[in-house]
């Protein structure tokens, strides 16, 4: 790549333009904390030009630089709307630099919220999988009571795990132990289903070729249905971890002490907007984060196929 | 005795609400150490015939023995090549070929297993390849893996189901050379015995001591044919003999008969 194609980008014109117009008057009455503003976006800059110098492939490079180049032209029209424009009602649209400062300085409370909210998420997930994976393999070779059981799970698993909730409260002592229920729920039937309809569509010549090695059942269920099932136990996987998030921020909401939810709902009830959207974009990232960490492992494990 | 009895084997099936006969009265013998080739027109029964051996489906009525007793499933002494879906996708060359030899050889260790999967990607010419998904290989490549693994086993028997079917022509030459120079050895050790399923007339000549000759509706045997042919074999001079054509031929009206019975007769040029 020439230095053209790595550096004259479009995303880099809008990183001057951002800086530039921190220099034009504030427009609004309260603090707007321009310097936070500055400081994440050189940190982002910087960043920008460490990769286009590293990264080989053009692709990945534009990508990356893509993604960033809306970031700054959502915060030059961000920027634009309040603190320097002040198009919007400032007390209910903060501006870009008073989000950053206060993430700074919530930043303890935020991480004991994530710790919260990620470690129900974790425990109720991986609760509904290390139950839903064994019993949908066992369920889905056994062929005439994987047949019941797919009805079964499909009645059960239609019912928005979200309205489990009040009984869910009335019959477990702590918020925490509802979330995780609430959770496990919503993880566990899209787990089972993708378990037993991949165990029930495993290539039968698969299966022969497997028999003919005289495998035992064990290794039948664990070395050759397990993975060749894999494929579609992710995708129960995948749609137990969607429904997770949406399930425990609205639970966090209803009845919490802490989480991200419980954070989102406090402040926004307080009319702190600031915070408000701090916590929205917090979840954003936790939420782009756990998804990234998921894919990876996905990929890990199914790099075997096409 | 031989290796191998089959004897007055029926197979009845029921697909679709209609029973139907696969195999009618089969009956043959493998001695230790043959290659036969079971041969025949699609629908004469030869696959399901090698199921029935392999072990994973049933029969009707007759029964197979090996070394004089009736088998009844799948069994450690044989071990199978499919034309399909022989391993596992989800296992690189050597994990497949290592999986095989964990089910027969339990007391090796991982090392010792993965060495001698190694050792036996190095005879079908798969160094190179060891650690690449089945997905990431050939078909040709995907049957060397699936042959390395079924030699590694170690098994008396070796049983093939068109094993180079779905393998392109010069790639299939290939891969019957390979497979008749592993299976002649270099004399130290004893053959195995081979049943090698096929509609390929000239792989069966250039493989196998004995040719079955299957017919269909129902499944049964037409007739057993010896291969005249001298060992080792080589291909470019075996086909250049007058005696080869003449085999060949004896085969070719044998085989075709057969299919211009079915659909009509006289009305078939072949």
């Amino acid at each position: 790549m020439t230095w053209k194609k790595r550096y004259l980008k479009v995303t880099n014109f809008l990183f001057i333009i951002l800086l530039l117009l921190q220099l034009l008057p504030d427009q609004v009455s309260k603090e707007p904390h321009t310097s936070y503003l500055v400081w994440f976006v050189v940190g982002v800059e910087v960043l920008v030009l460490i990769l286009s110098t590293v990264i080989k492939k053009q692709e990945g490079l534009n990508l990356f630089t893509d993604i960033i180049g809306f970031l700054y032209g959502l915060l030059i029209v961000w920027t634009l709307a309040t603190a320097k424009g002040n198009w919007l009602n400032p007390a209910l649209f903060p501006t870009p630099g008073q989000v950053f400062y206060q993430f700074v300085e919530d930043i303890d409370k935020i991480l004991v919220n994530i710790k919260s909210s990620v470690g129900i998420i974790l425990e109720g997930y991986l609760l509904a999988a290390a139950v839903a994976i064994p019993l949908g393999l066992f369920l889905g070779w056994g062929a005439r009571l994987g047949s019941a059981a797919t009805y079964i799970s499909k009645f059960l698993g239609a019912i928005p795990p979200i309205v489990y909730i009040p009984y869910g409260i009335a019959l477990l002592p702590t918020f925490r132990s509802v979330a995780v229920f609430v959770i496990f729920l919503a993880t566990f039937w899209p787990v089972l289903a993708g378990t037993m309809s991949g165990v029930l569509n495993v290539e039968k010549r698969l299966i022969d070729s497997a028999k003919v090695l005289n495998v035992n059942k064990f290794t039948m269920l664990f070395s050759v249905i397990l993975p060749a099932s894999l494929p579609q136990i992710f995708i129960g996987c995948n749609q137990g971890l969607g429904v997770s998030f949406i399930l425990l921020t609205s639970a966090e909401m209803i009845g919490a002490r802490d989480g991200l939810g419980y954070y989102v709902k406090q402040y926004s009830d307080f009319g702190d907007y600031t915070r408000t959207i701090v916590g929205l974009l917090v979840i954003g990232i936790v939420v782009v984060v756990i998804s990234f960490l998921f894919n990876k492992l996905q990929n890990y494990l199914l790099r075997w196929k096409r | 005795m031989g290796k191998i009895d089959i004897r007055h084997l029926t197979a009845d099936y029921v697909e679709k609400n209609k029973s139907f006969t696969a195999l009618s009265d089969v009956s043959f013998s493998v001695e230790t150490g043959e290659f036969v080739s079971v041969i025949g027109s699609s629908g004469c029964g030869k696959s399901t015939l090698l199921s029935i051996l392999e072990g994973i489906k049933p029969v009707t009525s007759g029964e197979i023995l090996i070394d004089g007793e009736p088998i009844h499933g799948t069994g450690s002494e044989r071990g199978v090549v499919f034309q399909h879906y022989s391993l596992f996708p989800w296992m690189t060359a050597r994990k497949n070929v290592a999986f095989g030899i964990k089910q027969v050889k339990k007391d090796l260790s991982k090392k010792e297993r993965l060495e001698l999967a190694d050792q036996f990607l190095d005879k079908v010419g798969l160094e190179d390849f060891k650690n690449k998904y089945p997905s990431q290989l050939s078909g040709g490549m995907q049957q060397r893996v699936a042959i390395a693994r079924a030699l590694a086993m170690d098994t008396d028997i070796l049983l093939m189901d068109e094993p180079f079917g779905a393998i392109d022509a010069k790639n299939r030459t290939i891969l019957q050379e390979l497979l008749l120079k592993l299976w002649e050895g270099d004399g130290t050790q004893e053959k195995k015995t081979v049943v090698f399923v096929t509609h390929d007339i000239d792989e069966s000549i250039l493989l196998s001591d004995k040719i079955v000759m299957m017919t269909a509706n129902p499944g049964r045997v037409a007739k057993e044919i010896p291969v005249p042919f001298e060992r080792p074999r080589n291909r470019a001079e075996l086909v250049q003999t007058k005696e080869y054509g003449l085999f060949r031929n004896e085969l070719m009206s044998l085989f075709y008969s057969d299919i211009a019975g079915k659909i009509g007769g006289d009305e078939v040029v072949l």
